[in-house]
């Protein structure tokens, strides 16, 4: 009975005393926390709008105008996280429109002292019939070039109706958004 | 109304299941089983602890991933397995950390019915459910989840860190039920707590909508609820040892105060067939000291900024649309931080144990011990658990109870519970004399590489136990 009672605690001492000894931590670097990084792609709307004929005629003349425009600041392009951890951009940009007319899209980023950082300028296809037509635009903004964006903080929008017979009448819907890469 | 008062306690262990250093449970040669269970069946007749060393429990799990997912040496990208990790959790996996640390231990039997014990521990409990929505937010972004929901109520944590003091006594109502109470005084050190979150933040693809997509945050209600954080945010630079001192003050009743009791229960059904049961932690602490909550809450929704194309001149200011959309976007989406007591529920456990000996053993008489007849080995099941906010963490487990010897005992476990269907822990006591050590250690089969281990626990103690 002793025999097997030292036997059995002799065992118990391997045991709990090999996993004491032998545990360890193995098959893992955990030097490679210092690689670790969030890279998240978000998705975020810019700017919409709906705009028929009555925004190309001059509320002070009543005469029409070919040419409008808007300024839209985007502080966020500002932030910290954008200055220091954005790494590319892919910018999308729609138009449907019906007027009867190319319009020509100019779409600018501005610094705060007003430097044209980038464009995006493309023409807004016609509306057939009375038929929404839609025009795309895409504009990737790479690691080489997001110095521009991160430069920016105002996105001017500008439409240029271009010449033709028919009557201007119609809606021009537009949206935007951008894919920001970010690695943090 | 011995058997309401069993039913009673099948009925509470049943409910509110628990895990609690099931090793520990039902050694009635340790004091530390009045611990886990005052209504325990022990056979000391007083206990005297080393101060520090009486008891010193670590436990730490992952349900849902293991170093290793994280951190294999196998030539792969470590972001990679970092997403792929956090895809194959879910919002109910969780991280748990429990330390408990025996400053002082004491008991003695006042009577031949009466066991008094006391003492001051102090324990540490973090839990946290892997908070899937924003992780993955903040890992992944919105791109390639678009119309799903990052849930905001997947955050959800509690931590803790407080001081125990504790006084409990174990009754022998009869030959056959043994009763036991133990009351507590917690003092909390820190806490911190954020359960019951609402809201979520979804990006719609709006194809026949105004633009691309739309952007809605949905009942946003996430408090986080803070003591004794506030002073070490305070005190810039403040370091780790500061930091440490800071909060060991707290300890001696400098902190928010709490009360709590277990109660447990053991009982021979006949000669050979035992059954035991215990609730502990039933209290709660009062934090009104050094408080601070963060809430975030509201709802929002938003395609995108609007311009209006006014004709303006050049003396003109432009229309502030950023502004005007950052106040309405502050307006709906609010955040506070104020300074309201609140009370947080200790996480309660429970243990339940039926127990079959065979090889009975005589104990040394003596005038103060009841209990005559001991069985060399037991074989017996437990299911526990620990309440948690979004439910019961389960535990249930089948042992081999050895006695060897007077002096020596060991107890083979085997656990299934959510960490591991290969649980196997080993408890080892040996006495000299009056000098007793117990080492007690849970899921051996990981131990020889703890990178791929989802939890592990040790349980390590020594005392002086009288049983003369």
């Amino acid at each position: 009975m002793k025999f097997v009672s030292n036997f059995i605690t002799k065992i118990i001492g391997f045991i709990l005393i090999g996993c004491a000894l032998c545990s360890c931590v193995k098959d893992v670097d955990l030097e490679q926390r210092e690689d670790i990084s969030l890279s998240p792609d978000i998705q975020i709307d810019l700017l919409i709008y709906d705009i028929d004929q009555s925004h190309f005629i001059d509320p002070s003349t009543g005469n029409s105008k070919t040419h409008i425009s808007d300024t839209v600041r985007l502080e966020f392009l500002d932030d910290s996280y954008i200055q220091e951890d954005l790494f590319s951009v892919e910018f999308y940009f729609r138009h449907i429109n019906t007027f009867p007319r190319e319009i020509e899209s100019k779409i600018r980023f501005l610094s705060d002292d007003n430097r044209e950082q980038f464009a995006v300028n493309y023409t807004i296809k016609p509306g057939v019939d009375g038929n929404p037509v839609t025009t795309e635009q895409f504009e990737f903004i790479e690691e080489d070039r997001i110095h521009l964006v991160r430069r920016t903080i105002k996105m001017v929008v500008e439409l240029e109706v271009q010449p033709g017979s028919g009557k201007f009448e119609g809606e021009l819907d537009f949206a935007s958004k951008g894919l920001f890469s970010f690695e943090f | 109304m011995m058997w309401r008062l069993i039913g009673f306690f099948l009925i509470i262990s049943g409910t509110v299941v628990a895990q609690n250093k099931p090793l520990l449970f039902n050694v009635d040669d340790l004091p530390q089983t009045l611990m886990s269970n005052p209504g325990a069946q022990i056979n000391f007749t007083g206990h005297i602890g080393i101060p520090l060393f009486s008891q010193i429990h670590l436990s730490a799990g992952s349900t849902g991933a293991d170093l290793y997912d994280i951190f294999a040496d196998d030539g792969t990208n470590i972001n990679t397995r970092v997403q792929e990790t956090m895809r194959s959790m879910d919002s109910r996996d969780y991280f748990s950390v429990n330390q408990q640390l025996e400053i002082f231990s004491i008991g003695w039997k006042i009577d031949r019915e009466n066991y008094l014990s006391t003492g001051i521990y102090q324990e540490m409990d973090l839990f946290a459910y892997f908070p899937k929505g924003p992780a993955i937010l903040a890992n992944e972004g919105n791109s390639d989840y678009l119309n799903q929901p990052f849930d905001f109520s997947d955050v959800s944590f509690t931590g803790e860190i407080m001081t125990v003091y504790h006084l409990g006594i174990n009754h022998k109502f009869d030959n056959r039920l043994t009763v036991g109470a133990r009351a507590k005084l917690y003092s909390g050190i820190f806490n911190a707590e954020s359960t019951g979150n609402t809201g979520r933040f979804t990006t719609y693809s709006t194809p026949d909508g105004r633009n691309v997509y739309n952007h809605e945050v949905v009942n946003m209600n996430v408090l986080i609820n803070t003591s004794g954080f506030a002073p070490l945010k305070e005190e810039e630079g403040m370091t780790v040892d500061q930091a440490t001192a800071e909060l060991l003050s707290r300890s001696f009743f400098g902190g928010n105060v709490g009360f709590g009791l277990d109660l447990g229960l053991s009982y021979i059904l006949d000669e050979q067939f035992i059954l035991s049961g215990s609730v502990q932690d039933l209290g709660a602490v009062f934090q009104h000291k050094e408080v601070e909550n963060y809430r975030y809450f509201g709802a929002y929704e938003t395609s995108g900024i609007e311009p209006l194309f006014p004709d303006l001149d050049e003396n003109d200011e432009a229309i502030p649309y950023w502004d005007d959309f950052e106040d309405e976007v502050d307006r709906n989406l609010r955040d506070e931080t104020t300074n309201e007591s609140y009370t947080t529920w200790r996480p309660i456990k429970a243990n339940f144990a039926m127990e079959y000996g065979f090889g009975p053993a005589f104990l040394p008489c003596h005038y103060l011990s009841v209990k005559k007849v001991r069985y060399m080995n037991l074989l017996g099941m437990q299911l526990s658990g620990v309440k948690r906010p979004k439910g019961f963490v389960y535990s249930f487990t089948t042992y081999w109870d050895r006695k060897i010897n007077d002096n020596q005992r060991f107890k083979v476990s085997y656990s299934l519970d959510d960490y591991s269907l290969t649980n196997i822990g080993l408890m080892y006591t040996r006495t000299f004399n009056k000098f007793n050590v117990h080492l007690a250690a849970n899921n051996l089969l990981a131990f020889p590489n703890l990178a791929k281990a989802h939890s592990a626990s040790l349980q390590l103690g020594m005392q002086l136990i009288f049983n003369d």
